[in-house]
């Protein structure tokens, strides 16, 4: 379709459009998308590869200088003149020395094994204790040799950056160029090389706390942490892949594998429910607020928006008071005379308990849609409207017509953040229902369950790391793929330089 | 591993035997060649309610040995999630910490409590009741000091409303709940009390099995009777489901103190008993569950008893400080004073026996219904939810509740905490 | 005609308001029942009856004063402090970050890009004690500053938005200041970061707001150090099984007093948070 019959299209139709390319586009999205991996993959490698080939070949053709800084790092920069350059290089070069022999060898060393001696106890004739025969720490040994690992990494590619300026120095000062000083270096930082600068902390940060962590618990699934295997006492070690076969077995038994099935179907309807639900209301409501003629709009939008400030956990355990049989809402009512008994919202059947969490999921997420889409809604042009009036159309169907599709033409990011946060979705339900109400034909788990709080609830009550880690993984591969690919998709389909 | 355990166990039963030839010692340290180490810095873990009696208990400690210049430190942290406190950190942890019995596995899985002294085991299982010290023993090894007796629940009632004599059978509970149109309240959909349920039928669990020793082993009950167990019970829920709420406990001290009161009766746990006592005044009354009539026959309705015990940290730098402390701490003379001052049910069996103990109706009550229990130790994971459900079956108004349906709820629940 | 027209119109806005009000009502309501609970007076935790019967400031007052066994003005202090702080950090790497994806082209943006978005997917709950022993290897445990490491680390991480709303500044701009001879320094402090209101008070506001609603993370980290808990951990304990039945409306009043100052501020700021989050929310 050419540009020109592109603009012909009314806005539902170009939804509708954009919808179906998009769609038609997914399996070859997703057949680049891990063609795009492997790329990456093989692009990581060769690079290796050339720094290497790089590394030995500026070895061989730099002068003295060059060479010795291949073993003390900097001094090739400083004998040329970039004397605090060097100095820097030099330094983290002994504090990584420091770092490697004091702390880090001693875990990276039993990394492989995570560790052989196992604690035990033994009677002091003496006092008629116990004693502890201290044995090694397989947790502490996993985090702090990957802590060691990337640390490591990280100074290797600087060792390989100081070399290579090392050499880049000694080409200038033989060309007859003066090196660039530290001052002009610093400059740049702030200039050509501003990015540097600015992610360089957060890099850092993310690096310690959030990548860190994360490959811990990766790895964390290829051992046998569990409650069998506990740290300190006892030692865990590496098994590979059965973590994974483990997880495809626990759901093979008869009960199990009947509430896998049950439970993923909830949790698909959940999700649907809940994003649609709160996206089409909290758009309602936004459009009603905004309403030609509606008076004090701050007020009402106030209204809705005061409860995010709340934090989710009082609200979320006051509405659990408020559900319970003889709680606030049943009390009103009953005093309304609606009903005689109060209504077991949360503990009763399955379907009463799913339309009560949907509910209460709604009135905590709706406050969210409105105040994300009320200034997207405020940027319909208002002449498609108009022009929709005058061809006699209703709010209702100006509603269909411009504004939904409009709106999730703008806003299909936000709901495939939704969708997944949803999948997710484990507060909501471990503080409002825990999984309740519960049943016998579900094995350790009730009606409002979702797959994810029914798999941290089998692995985290009886201590089994190693699956909780596993199933940690495999929702996030999902959940990553899902939602790498539709970002693109979305991406390509709106240039993302388009005010550039 | 095994064969450290079978050495341990060896010396362990040598130096029992050791302790009983010589008769009985007092208990003091002396005897045990134990000498808490000079400068000894220590840090316990009480619960908040019991801090302030604790702190003086760690002074009176202290004082005992005035040349060795001991610091203690006590610190506020539940039992209830002392073991996740622990095992989260096992080298910040408490030297002596104090946790509710269920959490002994846990603890000892992850090698981090430090067994009792040998020389002062003898003493520890002389000392306090038979069924405390089984609450802190796993694989015949004595792990933990008996702190109470008491961390179960029982029966509060109004005596305004509810006579001692109808608080003998549940019908008379009931019959007194609906005379005076208030509600009787128990958390029937939580696994730790809805086990009553199949528990007074004569169901029993008998500790772990299986290869990795998850697997909740039961005893050979006679399903008849267990089935019929439930069925008086729902039958009772549903006869009188306008006075009978199941509800979480907080609802109980809540439902007394509102004016009129709400709540007539309800089975709730001794950590409830000073707000209850608090609002009921004299007419505060509290004693053991009640008996059901099942076809005919009163039958005594049984419990989940706890047991709040005291634990070394296996990584403490004064290992013999702390276990000096712990024995102190569980002895009788501390246990008396808690009794007084915390009415907490002594597992020591002269602190039980004492006027303190025994003048006091909650601690009485929670001492006369561990009698009629089953202990909280050695239980699966996966026993919790699958109970609470049965409990939620018996009440619920659209339930069935004839002999088939509860034979396979019953079944199924079993078979749900065993993962068959 | 015309006079129909606005008789259909009055009509309408009518039928709105009424819808307005009963949903206004349904949602408001519960707050409305947590704030006149925190003030009743009688009773223990709950009371079978809607409305209390007699009111005081007791539960409040308590809250502020009986603090021997749970510190909460203490733990109200110590959690602004961390609030303060963090969202400080927080909203400078925030702005660090998507200002260089968006406006600065390198080498490494793109993959950056994906990575940055992937990594937030990750179930957390495995990583808190790794977590935990990173900090306790940096000897930090048991303390405020580990909470603002913590709650500031991995903020970068929230670049989408602010990304999106750089995004939509004409690049125009960067182009004549640098042919100025402005470096890029320059034009981030001084003609970005001065149009960029909106979003740096959205980037402000979910910042803040973060401390005072964890009680998972801080918990481990500050393990039995009761004098540094938070708000959050304090809340929660207030409500474990120990508490509950004496500490309820005193939970109650505490959550009206950490509701408040966030109320007060999303109140004040709510129109830029609008601003940024449309700018900034809706681009990929």
């Amino acid at each position: 379709m050419k540009y020109i019959d592109y603009m012909r299209l009314n806005p539902f139709q170009r939804f509708w459009y954009n919808f179906s390319t998009a769609m038609k586009a997914f399996p070859g999205k997703l057949k680049a998308f891990f063609v795009a991996i492997g790329r990456f993959f093989v692009k990581f490698f060769t690079g290796i590869g050339k720094a290497v080939a790089g590394y030995v070949s500026r070895f061989i053709k730099g002068d003295w200088a060059v060479k010795i800084s291949y073993i003390i790092m900097g001094f090739g920069n400083m004998v040329k003149g970039q004397f605090i350059k060097g100095l820097l290089f030099l330094g983290l070069q002994i504090a990584f020395i420091a770092y490697f022999v004091f702390f880090g060898w001693g875990y990276l060393q039993k990394f492989p094994t995570l560790g052989t001696v196992e604690q035990g106890m033994q009677v002091n004739p003496a006092t008629g204790g116990y004693e502890l025969m201290a044995g090694d720490n397989s947790m502490l040994i996993l985090l702090y040799g990957v802590l060691t690992i990337v640390l490591t990494a990280i100074f290797l590619a600087i060792y390989f950056a100081s070399t290579k300026s090392a050499y880049a120095v000694a080409q200038q000062v033989a060309a007859g160029e003066k090196p660039e000083s530290f001052k002009q270096e610093v400059v740049d930082l702030f200039d050509k090389k501003f990015h540097i600068t600015l992610l360089a902390f957060p890099t850092l940060t993310i690096s310690a706390f959030t990548i860190l962590p994360l490959i811990f618990m990766i790895l964390i699934a290829f051992t046998n942490y569990n409650k069998a295997h506990l740290a300190p006492g006892k030692l865990f070690t590496w098994v590979g892949f059965d973590t994974f076969s483990e997880i495809f077995a626990m759901t093979e038994g008869a009960s199990k594998g009947a509430t896998f099935v049950e439970l993923t179907k909830w949790t698909l309807i959940w999700a649907v429910f809940a994003t649609v639900l709160n996206y089409l209301f909290g758009m309602i409501l936004a459009l009603m607020i905004n309403k030609k003629g509606i008076k004090l709009k701050a007020l009402w939008r106030t209204l809705f928006v005061i409860t995010v400030a709340v934090p989710q956990f009082v609200t979320l355990l006051l509405m659990n008071q408020m559900l319970q049989e003889d709680g606030a809402i049943n009390v009103l009512l009953i005093s309304l005379g609606i009903v005689d008994k109060g209504i077991r919202f949360i503990n009763s059947t399955a379907l009463v308990a799913r339309i009560t969490v949907l509910v209460v999921n709604c009135w905590i997420g709706i406050p969210y849609t409105i105040l994300i889409t009320s200034g997207i809604l405020m940027n319909i042009p208002a002449d498609l409207y108009e022009s929709a009036t005058i061809d006699g159309a209703g709010p209702v169907r100006s509603f269909f017509s411009i504004t939904l599709p409009y709106m999730l033409f703008v806003t299909t990011p936000y709901l495939i953040t939704n969708f997944i946060g949803n999948v997710n979705n484990f507060n909501v339900i471990y503080l409002l229902t825990n999984g309740g109400p519960t049943t016998e034909n579900l094995y350790q788990a009730g009606y409002t369950d979702l797959l994810v709080t029914w798999l941290f609830k089998l692995t985290m009550n009886s201590q089994d790391y190693n699956l909780a880690a596993a199933v940690g993984i495999l929702v996030f591969i999902v959940c990553a793929t899902l939602s790498l690919i539709t970002f693109n998709l979305t991406k390509s389909a709106k240039n993302e330089e388009e005010f550039s | 591993m095994k064969r450290i355990f079978a050495l341990i166990l060896a010396v362990l039963m040598m130096s029992t035997l050791f302790v009983g030839c010589n008769g009985d010692t007092d208990g003091g340290a002396a005897a045990t060649g134990l000498e808490p180490e000079a400068g000894a810095t220590l840090k316990v873990w009480a619960p908040d309610a019991a801090l302030e009696t604790f702190k003086g208990q760690c002074e009176a400690f202290i004082a005992q040995y005035p040349d060795a210049g001991i610091k203690i430190e006590v610190v506020a942290q539940g039992e209830g999630d002392a073991a996740t406190n622990v095992l989260n950190d096992p080298d910040a942890a408490a030297d002596v910490f104090s946790f509710v019995c269920d959490q002994l596995n846990r603890l000892n899985d992850a090698g981090v409590i430090m067994p009792v002294n040998t020389n002062l085991a003898g003493d520890v299982t002389a000392r306090n009741s038979e069924e405390s010290v089984t609450a802190a023993t796993l694989n015949d090894l004595l792990l933990a000091y008996p702190e109470t007796g008491d961390n179960g629940y029982f029966l509060y009632y109004d005596k305004s409303l509810v006579t001692d004599e109808d608080a003998k059978t549940l019908e008379g509970v009931f019959e007194a709940c609906r005379k005076a149109n208030k509600k009787f309240i128990m958390d029937a959909g939580n696994g730790f009390y809805s086990c009553i349920f199949p528990f007074t039928g004569g169901l029993k669990i008998e500790g772990l099995e299986g290869e990795d020793n998850d697997v909740q082993k039961f005893n050979d009950y006679d399903e008849a009777e267990v089935v019929a167990t439930l069925e008086a019970f729902a039958k009772l829920f549903h006869e009188y489901s306008d006075i009978f709420f199941s509800a979480e406990v907080a609802k109980i001290p809540s439902g007394f103190a509102e004016d009129p009161s709400t709540v007539a009766a309800g089975i709730d746990g001794s950590w409830d008993a000073a707000a209850i006592k608090n609002v009921l005044g004299d007419n505060f009354g509290a004693v053991k569950l009640p008996t059901i009539n099942v076809n005919g026959e009163d039958k005594q309705m049984i419990s989940l008893h706890g047991y709040k015990l005291l634990g070394v940290n296996a990584r403490s730098k004064y290992p013999n400080a702390a276990q000096l402390l712990a024995d102190y701490l569980s002895g009788e003379a501390c246990q008396l004073e808690r009794a007084e001052k915390n009415s907490w049910g002594p597992s020591n069996t002269v602190a039980a026996a004492s006027e303190a103990a025994t003048s006091n109706v909650a601690i009485k009550a929670a001492l006369d219904q561990s009698l009629y229990s089953i202990p909280q130790i050695n239980m699966s994971s996966t026993f919790w939810d699958p109970m609470g459900t049965l409990g939620n079956n018996l009440f619920k108004e659209e339930a069935k509740y004839d002999t088939e349906t509860l034979t396979a709820l019953l079944d199924k629940t079993i078979a749900n905490i065993r993962d068959e | 005609m015309i006079k129909s027209y606005k008789l259909r119109r009055g009509l309408a806005n009518t039928l709105v308001y009424l819808v307005l009000a009963v949903l206004g009502l349904i949602w408001i309501s519960p707050l409305v029942y947590l704030v006149l609970h925190s003030f009743r007076d009688e009773g223990l935790a709950t009371v079978s009856y809607l409305i209390p019967k007699t009111y005081s400031f007791r539960n409040y007052i308590e809250l502020f004063t009986d603090t021997a066994t749970l510190n909460f003005p203490r733990w109200f202090m110590n959690t602004l402090v961390v609030a303060i702080f963090s969202c400080i950090i927080s909203t400078l790497a925030v702005l660090m970050v998507s200002y260089s994806f968006s406006r600065l082209r390198f080498k490494a943006r793109k993959p950056l890009i994906n990575i940055g978005m992937i990594l937030g997917m990750f179930p957390g709950f495995m990583t808190m004690i790794a977590i935990y022993y990173l900090l306790k290897a940096m000897g930090l445990t048991q303390t405020l500053v580990a909470l603002v490491i913590c709650y500031s680390a991995g903020a970068g991480l929230g670049y989408q938005i602010s990304k999106g709303f750089f995004d939509t500044i004409p690049r125009a701009l960067d182009e004549a200041a640098t042919i100025d001879g402005a470096t890029r320094n320059q034009i981030f402090w001084k003609i970005i970061l001065p149009m960029s209101k909106p979003i740096v008070v959205y980037t402000v506001l979910t910042s803040f707001i973060g401390p005072w609603t964890d009680f998972i993370l801080a918990k481990i980290i500050m393990g039995d150090m009761r004098d540094n808990y938070t708000v959050a951990i304090g809340l929660q304990t207030m409500v474990s099984l120990e508490f509950k039945a004496t500490y309820f409306k005193r939970f109650l009043a505490g959550s009206v007093v950490v509701a408040v100052p966030i109320s007060i501020l999303f109140l004040f700021m709510q129109r830029y948070y609008v601003e940024g989050v449309t700018a900034g929310g809706v681009k990929g």
